[in-house]
């Protein structure tokens, strides 16, 4: 065998073992989560908020609540910022200074650790008005969530092509109605995925809820309150020394990971329908 | 659409929200968490009204309700009254626990392990490395002591528990005096720090041959083994509720120093040397919002004892319940009847 095909064959093999090392800890880790996770579900997970340890009534039903409202309004908040925002870069800013400008400022923002944006909401949001709140966390989160549509937005808009706005132009039509009806339609899948991706990062986190919404051991769905939520929930159980409390952030920590990875797959999905049309 | 009907069904939420009954929030230490989660609970269920009691560490109760984030702060660190009347609060003890030394040594049974009081400080200076140091070995002529090196697990958030341990190794330990100190967050000589009384639990459950101090109901929750120490004359003391009253029995607090008294190192020959009380801390501008806090407590000192025993804490005796309540009479913000 020469030199050439020696050594091609070497670097296969190590690249082909990298992959599947990689792998390994992603299956290992699904793995971790669906034994231990399953194991812990039960209908009371659903019906029964959190409890003091050794309580027999126990579930996860505030925190489970409560972080479908703070993903939900933080949604509310972030897509409609993103998507006005991703609009404006690639219709209206284009090349310009200012524009590109905003497009690294967001990609700065967007590796920003995320209990920066936790300190920060602190500061401008729970420290001036004397509580934690649901708002505050909600807003921790759609400042995550904003420069993620942001740049898929942008960048959807832009594989649009040029041509189609010509032609829409030629027929007379204003410009906001180009991008509404034209661009808009023609992105539609592209900024739906993002939209989702951007979903699936923000409903993890817990860093930015830790000093916004804090947690909540009752049932709320009042934002201006305090709040419960998976991720914090989880957090404080299955750092806690009590085996009924590791078990139930087990379960919320199977439910956070059944949602991310479905919310994934969902945007996979997408994407691919895209590609065979 | 969706979004209106999202936002429609947010509004009506918000609007059923405020018909509810009171809601309190308080955070702080980790020591009393276990039974104030109980009260709160069985209060909930008494009354309807809810207290949200988040166990972030006594540095982060006393912090936040400086702030005014939280209606109430818990620290186990009694603050001193000059410091109250800075930061605008008043105080005054929950509850009385115990701070235990755990250790995870297989083969070796609770209560088993005699520690002098300075060697508990001379193992935390990482000064005594090995179980079977001369210092432990002699006062253990009956154990089988390993040649493991010791892991120490100490706190690494700011710590009322800390707070008091320190207090008392420093009483019984110059060096320890002279070189660390007393204080909620340590510049620790050697150890691994874990977070909360969970956090230093979860770290010995798991540790063979560590050493750590927790509140006595995270032992009793975790089938810890706590060492047998010494009272402040230097006579053996087993950790057992009997000898925590017999130490708690030493507290005076009065309402005229906000109950200002650390309790660790008293006299008396059953007097466990590492007793203490817990804190509530509230904000003094606040009395409408205070009443809903002490209208709390006030139900927690009546019917709240049997839950904090069985926990493994010592209710407040009766006379100092009534201070209390003359306490919050004096500044009017005793509960509304």
């Amino acid at each position: 065998m020469n030199k050439r095909k020696l050594i091609n064959a070497l670097i296969m093999t190590l690249s082909t073992l990298s992959a599947l090392v990689g792998l390994v800890f992603l299956f290992w880790i699904l793995w971790t989560l669906f034994s231990k996770g399953l194991h812990a579900m039960g209908l009371n997970i659903f019906i029964y908020d959190t409890a003091p340890p050794g309580a027999k009534e126990t579930g996860l039903r505030n925190a489970l609540v409560g972080h479908l409202i703070l993903v939900a309004v933080a949604c509310a908040i972030g897509i409609p910022f993103g998507i006005m925002a991703g609009t404006y870069l690639s219709e209206f800013g284009k090349n310009s200074r200012y524009a590109n400008f905003i497009r690294d400022l967001s990609d700065v923002m967007m590796s920003a650790p995320s209990i920066v944006i936790g300190a920060f909401v602190y500061a401008i949001m729970v420290a001036p008005v004397g509580h934690f709140s649901g708002w505050a966390g909600a807003v921790a989160l759609a400042i995550m969530m904003i420069p993620i549509v942001l740049r898929t937005t942008d960048d959807m808009l832009n594989l649009v092509p040029q041509t189609l706005r010509e032609a829409a132009y030629a027929l007379g039509a204003p410009k906001y109605k180009v991008t509404m009806q034209i661009v808009y339609r023609g992105a539609k899948v592209g900024m739906v995925t993002g939209i989702l991706l951007a979903i699936a990062r923000i409903a993890g986190e817990t860093a930015p809820l830790l000093f916004t919404s804090f947690n909540n051991n009752f049932f709320s769905t009042n934002l201006n309150d305090a709040m419960a939520s998976l991720t914090v929930t989880m957090f404080n159980f299955a750092t806690s020394p009590y085996d009924d409390w590791i078990n139930l952030g087990w379960a919320a920590a199977f439910i956070l990971g059944a949602f991310v990875l479905f919310v994934n797959i969902i945007g996979r999905m997408i994407i691919k329908k895209r590609g065979r049309r | 659409m969706l979004k209106r009907l999202t936002f429609l069904g947010l509004s009506a939420a918000l609007a059923a929200n405020t018909l509810m009954a009171d809601r309190i929030s308080g955070a702080g230490a980790t020591f009393p968490a276990p039974v104030y989660y109980d009260w709160a609970y069985a209060y909930h269920k008494a009354t309807g009204n809810e207290v949200n009691y988040q166990s972030i560490g006594s540095g982060g109760g006393i912090k936040q309700v400086s702030m005014r984030i939280v209606d109430f702060g818990a620290s186990d660190k009694p603050l001193k009254p000059k410091k109250l009347d800075r930061k605008r609060l008043y105080q005054f003890p929950a509850v009385i626990g115990s701070i235990v030394v755990v250790y995870n040594l297989p083969g070796i049974k609770d209560m088993q392990l005699k520690l002098e009081n300075k060697d508990v400080a001379d193992i935390y200076l990482g000064k005594i490395k090995y179980w079977d140091d001369k210092a432990i070995a002699e006062d253990n002529p009956g154990l089988k002591l390993p040649h493991k090196k010791i892991v120490v697990v100490h706190r690494s958030d700011g710590s009322g528990t800390t707070f008091n341990f320190s207090y008392y190794l420093a009483h019984v330990n110059d060096d320890w005096a002279n070189n660390v100190g007393i204080g909620k967050a340590l510049d620790w000589p050697v150890g691994i720090g874990g977070k909360g009384n969970e956090g230093v639990s979860n770290l010995v459950k798991q540790t063979p041959y560590s050493i750590g101090y927790v509140e006595y109901a995270y032992k009793l929750k975790n089938n810890f083994k706590a060492a047998t120490l010494q009272t402040k004359s230097g006579k053996w003391v087993t950790p057992t509720l009997e000898n925590f009253k017999a130490a708690a029995k030493y507290a005076s607090w009065g309402p005229k120093n906000h109950f200002y008294q650390v309790l660790a190192l008293q006299p008396g020959d059953n007097s466990y040397p590492i007793v203490a009380g817990t804190f509530i801390l509230l904000p003094r501008e606040k009395t409408e919002r205070n009443k809903k806090v002490t209208a709390f407590f006030d139900w927690a000192f009546k019917n709240g004892d049997a839950a904090a025993k069985k926990l493994g804490y010592i209710p407040l005796p009766a006379s100092t319940k009534e201070k209390i309540r003359k306490y919050w009479k004096m500044h009017g913000i005793a509960p509304d009847q």
